[in-house]
């Protein structure tokens, strides 16, 4: 079963994420800030990481670069509601840059592109 | 010795060269408010009142695009007005702020009788066959015409206005734009324009080019200051509405496409009553913060109230297991505020304090008389403190270092404040804490 990390620090946005990607079979793990995201990478094993930008302490930005400082290997996919990040080259570093909306469908597909690789 | 003059020398030593007299009218308007109006008006009266250059009439043409349109118009429109208006400025002791007062009451008198006709001289600058005034500034010239009623090559719709034979054209330009025109005449003592009054009007009108040019200026950065803001709000409300949103969409989603047991539809129908009950929360607070509106300033006495605060329901859960400590001084002058206003946007900051102080940290709250002028308030907290980046962007609509902040509270503060003459200072440093000293007015109990 592939293995996603979910970093996301709204309570009700996680749950919702979490369901659904479930649904699809998927292993999720989430993580509510950066630093807590960073020790799981550590620890290994996720096939795919995504991420919101803004979160209290370390936003999403900071933490793809220190991921790609640790793994270049694991696909990452922005989640956010800023439209204005897009513009940040950090965020070229992801593999893909989405808005938040309440259909997950482009999430979804987006996810068996980049674990079908 | 110690002698002070006046900043506004109300009579010039006759002798003096009327390059100087000009300026000095003119330096008035550093002294009016901040309005195109004002400034045009104390130019036309340089060239206009007998101190200065003592034109008889002057027209404003400003640009607007293409176009050249006339818009202020100063002077007698008779010699029997002109009787009236010429002995009440030369009586003596009238300073030229005077001069001017009464020119801006003039304009708005005459302006509702002559603007249908004003409106009338209306010129396109991109017109071939484009005629004077307008063709002095197309042409970047300042132009002196006599004999106008026989020549061709001036407009006619002008001539019934102004009814003068001879007059002057003065571009208001900058370097690469055109502002506007004025044209002067001597229509009432027939006296011929001289070269030494076009060369005192060409000073003239190279200040209000010039003024006009930076009116506009200023106008555009205002604007661009509130795209900017409106950007940003933007951003916000993508953000902070987003979420809720997408949760309730995703949410309800579920319950619409998939079978669902009775816990789950119960738990999604729970959340997506929170998330609407947050984006409320959120809709009431932006709108309330928006409408700050102080009527009326009153002295009131902030002591009870700063001990109020420390014992409101919100603040003590927040302050379990902190010390709030509060220091009033000794005298007991009041403030100038709205009492509300000052409750809530003490509340904010002690909210703030709150947040960021460690379990078993401090939270001081210091009134201070620090003069006949002012009482100061300072809350300083034993947080973490800001760094630099952080600091400067504090009081920036929707800046917010806690992620269900919404930015506004800090502004808030500040809008209080001035509105009620006070101001806000900050001070912060990383691992030293952050204090904020708000300044109020001080008024002396019994004092009226």
């Amino acid at each position: 079963m592939k293995k996603i990390l979910l970093v996301e620090d709204d309570k009700s946005l996680s749950l919702l994420y979490q369901e659904e990607l479930t649904g699809e079979g998927y292993e999720v793990v989430l993580a509510a800030d950066a630093e807590s995201a960073l020790e799981l990478v550590r620890s290994g094993g996720f096939d795919l990481i995504i991420t919101d930008i803004r979160m209290p302490g370390k936003d999403g930005i900071e933490l793809i670069s220190s991921i790609m400082g640790m793994r270049k290997d694991i696909p990452i996919i922005i989640n956010t509601a800023y439209q204005s990040y897009k513009g940040d080259f950090m965020t070229w570093a992801a593999d893909a840059y989405l808005i938040k909306s309440s259909s997950l469908d482009e999430l979804k597909t987006k996810i068996r592109e980049l674990l079908a690789d | 010795m110690i002698t002070p003059y006046r900043m506004q020398p109300a009579n010039f030593n006759p002798e003096i060269p009327k390059e100087l007299v000009l300026l000095s009218i003119i330096a008035q308007s550093f002294f009016q408010p901040f309005s195109l109006e004002d400034n045009l008006l104390v130019i036309l009266t340089a060239l206009t009142s007998g101190a200065g250059i003592g034109f008889n009439r002057a027209t404003l043409f400003l640009s607007e695009g293409d176009k050249l349109k006339a818009t202020m118009w100063l002077g007698p429109r008779s010699p029997e007005e002109a009787e009236a208006i010429w002995t009440m400025l030369s009586s003596p002791g009238l300073g030229y702020a005077e001069i001017v007062e009464y020119n801006r009451e003039l304009v708005s008198r005459l302006l509702p009788d002559l603007k249908p006709k004003l409106r009338t001289l209306e010129y396109n600058l991109e017109d071939e066959n484009l005629k004077l005034p307008a063709a002095a500034v197309r042409d970047r010239e300042i132009v002196l015409v006599t004999g106008a009623s026989s020549d061709p090559r001036v407009d006619r719709r002008f001539l019934d206005f102004v009814q003068v034979d001879e007059f002057l054209c003065l571009p208001l330009v900058t370097r690469n734009e055109i502002m506007g025109e004025i044209v002067v005449d001597n229509a009432i003592t027939h006296a011929p324009i001289t070269s030494r009054d076009i060369e005192l009007a060409s000073l003239c009108a190279l200040l209000a080019g010039n003024y006009i040019h930076t009116t506009r200026l200023y106008k555009k950065v205002l604007e661009m200051e509130k795209m900017a803001a409106l950007g940003e709000m933007a951003a916000f409300i993508s953000h902070q509405l987003r979420n809720p949103i997408v949760a309730i969409g995703g949410f309800t989603r579920q319950l619409v496409n998939q079978p669902c047991n009775q816990e789950k539809c119960q738990r999604n129908l729970n959340i997506i009553q929170e998330e609407i009950k947050h984006l409320e929360e959120i809709i009431f607070r932006m709108s309330h913060f928006l409408r700050i509106k102080i009527k009326e300033l009153v002295p009131i006495d902030y002591r009870p109230i700063l001990q109020a605060i420390k014992e409101r329901p919100d603040i003590k859960a927040k302050a379990t297991g902190k010390v709030i400590s509060i220091s009033l001084p000794e005298n007991n002058s009041l403030i100038l505020c709205d009492p509300v206003y000052f409750e809530e946007a003490l509340v904010n900051l002690l909210d703030n304090a709150l947040d960021v102080t460690p379990p078993g940290g401090r939270v001081y709250i210091r009134a201070c008389q620090r003069n006949r002028k002012w009482v100061t308030i300072t809350i300083k907290d034993s947080g973490p403190g800001l760094d630099e980046k952080s600091l400067e962007k504090m009081f920036s609509p929707f800046f917010s270092t806690k992620e269900s902040g919404l930015g506004l509270g800090l502004l808030f503060v500040r809008r209080v404040l001035e509105s009620c003459g006070g101001k806000v200072e900050v001070r912060s440093k990383p691992g030293r804490g952050t204090m904020f000293r708000l300044y109020f007015l001080a008024r002396e109990r019994g004092a009226s």
